[in-house]
C-alpha cells in the first residue's frame, strides 16, 4: 500500500526553510516570459496573488496537504506556460486550522498585509459562514475548495449579494439530494444513519430525507445517531443502528472518522445485515487508501471528486502528471485547489484585469475544463455545476484498495436546489 | 433490548480501560512527583505512532510491536523529565500544566513531521482478529481481550506497589520526600523512574489502541488526555484505585449515554464530574486535605 | 521626577501610541491590535481570579460566549444598538459566572480548576446543541455594527475597521483602569490575603467564599466585554469560545505575560499573537516553534515576561508572584 500523506523528501521541499512562495517562485520565476496575446496588456500589473488557506494542523491536516499538491501543481504548471495573463502566479497557504476566526485572521492578513488578489481555500462550513460578511469589505473574490454549506451560497450569495464567494466544489446537495435519487432505486424502505453531530451532518441527513421521501413515498427514518466530532469508537453508535435493524444505513461521517467507523461497523457484522449503505463521502482517497482491502464490497459511495471519472484524457492524464509528482492518486480537494486556480486564470483572462469586479463578472456563468470535467460557475449563486460519480465498492487487482464499480453519474442539475431557494420548484426531483 | 444493553456495557468497558490506561500513568505521576502532566495525552499518541511504525516497518507482528513501542516512547519520558519537567517541580500548577503543553505542541507538530499531516492506519493484523456471538450479535474478540488488560495492569501496579521493596520505596517518597531522601533513596533518581514508568503505562495505552480505534492521528492525546484528567479527579488525585473505577465509570456512562440518552452525550462526562466533585470534593477515594 | 510622574508619562505614551495605530499602520496590524486589545481585556480580568486570589478557571470560555451570544441575541431581536448590546453581553456573562461561581467557589487548586472546566463544557454543550437559538456549529452569525448614538443625537458610525478600533480601544482603557482600581482597593487587597493564605483571612472574620464568588463574577463580567467586542469585531458568536481550550488562552497569556502585575496578561497576550503570526510567516510548523518559544520562557523566566522585565531593572513586583 502507498504511504500516505506527502512523504519525507517531499514534505520538506514544501515546508522547510523554502517555503511554498519561495519553491512557486523560482521554479515559475525563471520561464515567466510575457507571451502571445497576454504580453500586450497593460491593465494588469505586478504578479497575480493567490492567498489560500486550508487545514494544516491537528487531525484533519491530512486534507491540507493533498490540497497544497493540487495547488502547487496548478501554479506551476501556469507559470510554466507564461502565468496568467502573462503575470506571474504568486501562492501564499496559511494554516486555517479549521477554526472560523483563524479563518478571518488568515483572509485579512492575505488581503490587507500580503496584497492578495485571490482568496481560496476554506475547509469547514463554520470557516466558509464566518468569513461570508467579511467578504464585502474585503472585497476579492474568493473561491471555496472544500466547505460544503449551502447556506454559503444561497443565503449570502444569493440572497444577500455578496457576489465576492464563488463555490467550485460540490456542495451539500450532492451528499444529501443525490444519495436520494441513487438510494429511490433500492428495495430498502427503513432507513438509519450515523452522522456527523454538526450542521453538515444534520443538513445532508434532511436533505436526504426530504428527497427520498418525495421520490419514493412511504419511505421510513428509523433511527439517528449522531456522532460528535473527534470520536473515535463508534461501538455504541453501531449498536444504535443494529438495534433499529434498517434495510439502509445513510453516513456522512468522513475522513479519518469514517475508516474507525467503517472498521469498527464490520467488526461487529453492520454490513452483513444491513445491505444498503450510502456513503456521500466514502470516495475521498484519503478512505480508499487508509481502508485498502479492508473496505467492504458494494458500499455505494461518493465524493466531490473521483480520480477515474471521467474517463478522458483531460482527467487521466492529470492524474498521471499528479501520481508522478506525488506519488499518490490525487484527492478531491487537491483537484478542487488545482482547478481553483485555473478558475482563475479563465476569469482574469477573460476580464482582460484582476480587478475584482471585473473578475466576478467574467466567472458569472464561466464555463471550464478541468480534471473533474466541465464545470459552470451559476450565475445566481456562484456554485460550480459539475458531475460527480456514485457507484459501489470492488476490488481491482490494479490498486491497493477499493474502487468504484457500477458507476452511475447523474447529472448535476437534476439534483441540485435551484434558485430562488425557496418556494416549491426549487428542489429536486424537477420536472 | 437485553442484546443492547449487554453490548453497550462492553462497548463502554473497553472504552474506560483505554481512559484507565492513561490515567494509571497520570495518576502514578501526580501521587509521587506532585506534576500534573498534560502531555501525558502525547504519549499516548507517540505510543500509538511508534506501533504503526513497528508494524509497518518491522513486521505485523502485534506482541513484538506492543514490546518495542511502549519502550521506546519512554525514552522520550525520560528526556522530558529529566532536562525539563524536573525544574519545575517546585512551581504552582498552572507552570507545570503550561511546561507539559508546550510539550504537546511540540510533539503533535513533530509527529506530523515524522509520519505525515494525514491519519495512518495500520496493516491487517492476524492477532485476536475474530469475533465473538454474545446473544447474538458479534464482538470483536480484541474487545474482549482489552476488557481483560485493563484489570490485569491494575492488579499488576497494585502488587508492584504493595508487595515489592521499589514498591514500598515509592509509595514512602510520595508521602514523604524528605524521609525517603534520609534513608538513603535518590528521590530525583526515583521520580524519573516513576515518570518513565507513568509514561510506559500511557504508550502502552496508545499501542493497545491501534487495532482498537483503527487508526493514528496527530491529536488523538487530546480527547484522551481530558478524559484521563477527568477520572483521576473523579476517583480522587493520587489514588490509582479510584482511578480505575471512574474509568469504567465513566466508559459505561459515556457509552449508555450515546445509546440512549443521545441528547446529552456531550454533557454526561462533565455532569458526572460536577456531579462527584460536588458531593466528595477529593474525589472518590482522594483523602480529605 | 517621582516615579509615579515617569509613570504617568510612560502611560500617557502608550496610551498616544495606540490611539495613532491606524493613521500609521496597515490595515492588518489595526486588526492585530484590536485583537490583542481584546485578549487583553479577557487576561486582565482573568488575572483578578489567577493572579490576585491564587483561583485558577478552565471555564472563563463560557462567560466570553455568553458575552458573544449575548450581544448578538439582543442586537437580533430587541436593537442593534452597539453600546447597549455591550451591556447587555457584560451582564449575560455576569450571570452566567454567577450560576457557575455559586456552584466551584466552594473548591480551590486542581478541583476548583476541573469544575469550572466542567462547568464551561457544559455551556460549550449546550450552545452546540440549542441550534434554533445558537446556530449550533455554524455559530451566530451575521452580527452588525450599528452606528453609536450618544446622548440622544450624536451618532458614530464603527462600521469601518478604523472607527471600530476606538470603541475597542475606548473599552480596552477602561477595562485596564476598573482592573487597577479593583486591584488597589481594600477588596483587592483581601482577594491578595485569600491568596496568601485562604485560613487566616478567614479567622480575620472575612467570609472567603463571598469574596471568591464576587471576583469570580466580576472576571466573568470581563470576560463576557472581550466576547461582545469579539462578535462585534468579527460579526459572528461561535460556539468553541465556550470550549476549554479557548478558556486555556487567558491562563496561557497570564502565566506567559507574569501573574503579579497589572499588565502581566496584556504584554503576554501581545506576545502571544505576535509569536503566532511571526512565527507562521516563516514556517508552517508554527505549533513546534511556539511549544520551542513557550517552553524557553518558562524555564527561563518563571514570574513570566514583566517579572524578567521588572527583575532587569531591579525592582521587586508589589504583589509577591507565586
Amino acid at each position: 500500500m502507498q504511504k500516505k500523506g506527502i512523504n519525507r523528501r517531499q514534505f520538506l521541499k514544501l515546508t522547510g526553510a523554502g517555503s511554498l512562495v519561495a519553491a512557486a517562485g523560482t521554479i515559475g520565476g525563471g520561464l515567466t516570459l510575457p507571451k502571445g496575446l497576454w504580453a500586450a496588456t497593460p491593465a494588469i500589473k505586478g504578479p497575480i496573488k493567490i492567498g489560500y488557506q486550508t487545514v494544516l494542523s491537528g487531525t484533519l491536516a491530512g486534507y491540507g496537504e493533498f490540497h497544497k499538491m493540487g495547488l502547487l501543481m496548478a501554479v506551476d504548471e501556469i507559470n510554466a506556460k507564461g502565468g496568467i495573463a502573462g503575470r506571474k502566479v504568486e501562492v501564499e497557504v496559511r494554516d486555517s486550522t479549521l477554526k472560523p476566526d483563524d479563518a478571518i485572521k488568515n483572509a485579512r492578513y492575505f488581503v490587507d498585509s500580503w496584497g492578495a488578489d485571490f482568496l481560496g481555500g476554506i475547509d469547514s462550513s463554520g470557516q466558509a459562514l464566518a468569513l461570508a460578511p467579511l467578504m464585502d469589505k474585503l472585497d476579492r473574490v474568493l473561491i471555496v475548495t472544500h466547505a460544503a454549506t449551502e447556506k454559503l451560497t444561497e443565503d449570502f450569495v444569493y440572497r444577500k449579494g455578496v457576489r465576492q464567494i464563488f463555490r467550485n466544489c460540490m456542495p451539500t446537495y450532492n451528499d444529501g439530494n443525490a444519495a436520494a435519487f441513487i438510494a429511490k432505486d433500492f428495495p430498502a424502505v427503513k432507513w438509519a444513519t450515523v452522522s456527523p453531530k454538526y450542521e453538515y451532518g444534520f443538513t445532508c441527513w434532511k436533505m436526504f430525507r426530504e428527497t427520498l421521501t418525495k421520490l419514493k413515498p412511504g419511505v421510513s427514518f428509523t433511527a439517528e445517531s449522531w456522532a460528535p466530532f473527534g470520536t473515535t469508537d463508534f461501538r455504541s453508535h453501531i449498536n444504535t443502528i443494529l438495534d433499529a435493524k434498517p434495510d439502509g444505513l445513510y453516513s456522512t461521517e468522513w475522513a479519518g472518522e469514517l475508516i474507525s467507523f467503517l472498521k469498527q461497523a464490520k467488526e461487529a457484522g453492520l454490513f452483513d445485515k444491513i445491505r444498503y449503505v450510502m456513503l456521500p463521502v466514502g470516495a475521498a482517497m484519503d478512505v480508499l487508501e487508509g481502508m485498502g482491502k479492508d473496505m467492504p464490497d458494494n458500499l455505494w459511495i461518493s465524493g466531490r471528486y473521483y480520480f477515474q471519472y471521467p474517463n478522458n484524457k483531460t482527467n487521466n492524464e492529470w492524474v498521471a502528471r499528479f501520481r508522478k509528482r506525488w506519488g499518490h492518486y490525487p484527492a478531491y480537494v487537491s483537484e478542487t485547489a488545482y482547478s481553483c486556480v485555473y478558475a482563475i486564470k479563465e476569469a482574469v483572462e477573460k476580464a482582460g484585469s484582476k480587478d475584482t469586479g471585473a473578475v466576478i463578472q467574467a466567472m458569472e456563468g464561466m464555463g471550464m475544463n478541468s480534471p473533474a470535467g466541465h464545470r459552470v460557475f451559476r450565475k445566481e449563486d456562484h456554485q460550480a455545476i459539475y458531475d460527480v460519480p456514485w457507484g459501489k465498492t470492488k476490488a481491482d487487482p490494479k490498486f491497493p484498495f477499493k474502487v468504484m464499480g457500477d458507476m452511475k453519474v447523474l447529472p448535476a442539475k437534476e439534483y441540485f436546489n435551484r434558485p430562488p431557494f425557496e418556494g416549491p420548484g426549487t428542489t429536486p426531483p424537477f420536472k | 433490548m437485553m442484546q443492547s444493553v449487554v453490548h453497550t456495557v462492553l462497548a463502554g468497558l473497553s472504552a474506560g480501560m483505554f481512559i484507565w490506561l492513561v490515567a494509571s500513568g497520570l495518576t502514578l505521576i501526580f501521587g509521587v512527583l506532585g506534576v500534573l502532566n498534560f502531555a501525558h495525552g502525547s504519549f499516548y499518541m507517540l505510543g500509538a505512532y511508534m506501533c504503526y511504525t513497528v508494524l509497518r516497518y518491522v513486521g505485523p507482528d502485534f506482541w513484538v510491536a506492543l514490546l518495542i513501542a511502549p519502550l521506546s516512547v519512554c525514552i522520550i519520558g525520560y528526556v522530558v523529565e529529566r532536562w525539563f519537567l524536573r525544574y519545575v517541580y517546585h512551581l504552582a500548577l498552572p507552570y507545570q500544566l503550561l511546561l507539559t503543553f508546550a510539550f504537546v505542541l511540540i510533539f503533535d507538530n513533530l509527529a506530523k513531521m515524522v509520519w505525515g499531516a494525514g491519519s495512518v492506519t495500520p496493516p491487517d493484523l492476524s492477532t485476536l482478529n475474530g469475533t465473538v456471538s454474545i446473544l447474538g450479535r458479534n464482538f470483536p474478540v480484541y474487545n474482549l481481550f482489552i476488557i481483560g488488560v485493563g484489570p490485569l495492569v491494575a492488579a499488576g501496579l497494585w502488587l508492584f506497589l504493595e508487595r515489592t521493596w521499589y514498591g514500598r520505596i515509592i509509595r514512602a517518597a510520595s508521602s514523604d520526600r524528605e524521609m525517603a531522601a534520609s534513608i538513603g533513596v535518590s528521590v530525583p533518581a526515583l521520580f524519573t523512574a516513576v515518570f518513565v514508568f507513568g509514561t510506559w503505562l500511557g504508550a502502552l495505552g496508545g499501542g493497545l489502541a491501534v487495532p482498537y480505534v483503527g487508526l493514528v492521528t496527530t491529536g488523538m492525546g487530546e480527547t484522551i488526555i481530558i478524559e484521563a484528567f477527568i477520572v483521576a479527579v473523579i476517583g480522587g488525585l493520587g489514588s490509582l484505585k479510584g482511578a480505575f473505577l471512574g474509568a469504567l465509570v465513566l466508559g459505561v456512562l459515556t457509552a449508555f449515554g450515546t445509546r440512549f440518552f443521545p441528547a446529552f452525550d456531550m454533557f454526561l462526562t462533565f455532569i458526572l464530574m460536577a456531579g462527584v466533585l460536588l458531593v466528595r470534593p477529593q474525589g472518590l477515594f482522594g483523602t480529605a486535605r | 521626577m517621582t516615579e509615579s510622574r515617569i509613570r504617568y508619562a510612560v502611560l500617557a505614551a502608550l496610551l498616544l501610541a495606540l490611539a495613532a495605530v491606524p493613521y500609521v499602520s496597515g490595515k492588518f496590524f489595526v486588526y492585530l491590535t484590536m485583537r490583542v486589545m481584546l485578549l487583553g481585556i479577557f487576561a486582565v480580568g482573568f488575572n483578578l481570579l489567577l493572579g490576585q486570589t491564587g483561583l485558577l478557571s478552565f471555564g472563563h470560555g463560557a462567560f466570553y460566549a455568553a458575552g458573544a451570544y449575548g450581544l448578538g441575541l439582543f442586537g437580533a431581536y430587541v436593537t442593534p444598538n452597539p453600546l447597549l448590546g455591550v451591556a447587555v453581553g457584560i451582564a449575560a456573562a455576569a450571570v452566567v459566572a454567577l450560576l457557575v461561581g455559586y456552584l466551584c467557589v466552594r473548591h480551590t487548586e486542581i478541583y476548583f480548576a476541573m469544575l469550572t472546566l466542567a462547568c464551561g463544557m457544559m455551556v460549550f454543550s449546550f450552545v452546540w446543541n440549542a441550534r434554533s437559538i445558537t446556530g449550533g456549529d455554524d455559530g451566530f452569525i451575521g452580527i452588525m455594527r450599528a452606528p453609536v448614538t450618544l446622548f440622544g443625537g450624536l451618532r458614530l458610525p464603527i462600521g469601518k475597521d478604523s472607527q471600530f478600533y476606538y470603541f475597542v480601544l475606548a473599552f480596552f482603557v477602561l477595562a485596564v483602569w476598573v482592573a487597577h482600581r479593583i486591584r488597589i482597593s481594600p477588596f483587592g487587597l483581601v482577594l491578595s490575603g485569600i491568596r496568601e493564605n485562604a485560613r487566616r483571612t478567614e479567622y480575620a472574620g472575612i467570609p472567603v467564599r463571598k469574596y471568591r464568588l464576587s471576583v469570580f463574577v466580576v472576571s466573568g463580567a470581563f470576560a463576557g466585554l472581550a466576547g461582545a467586542l469579539e462578535a462585534l469585531l468579527e460579526s459572528n458568536a461561535r460556539p468553541f469560545m465556550a470550549h476549554w481550550t479557548h478558556s486555556a488562552e487567558p491562563v496561557l497569556v497570564s502565566l506567559l505575560g507574569g501573574l503579579s502585575s497589572l499588565f502581566g496578561p496584556i504584554v503576554g497576550g501581545a506576545f502571544f499573537i505576535a509569536m503566532r503570526e511571526i512565527i507562521q510567516r516563516y514556517t508552517e510548523n508554527w505549533m513546534l516553534g511556539f511549544g520551542v518559544v513557550l517552553l524557553v520562557v518558562i524555564m527561563a523566566f518563571r514570574g513570566g515576561i514583566m517579572g524578567a522585565v521588572e527583575n532587569l531593572f531591579g525592582r521587586r513586583s508589589a504583589g509577591a508572584g507565586r
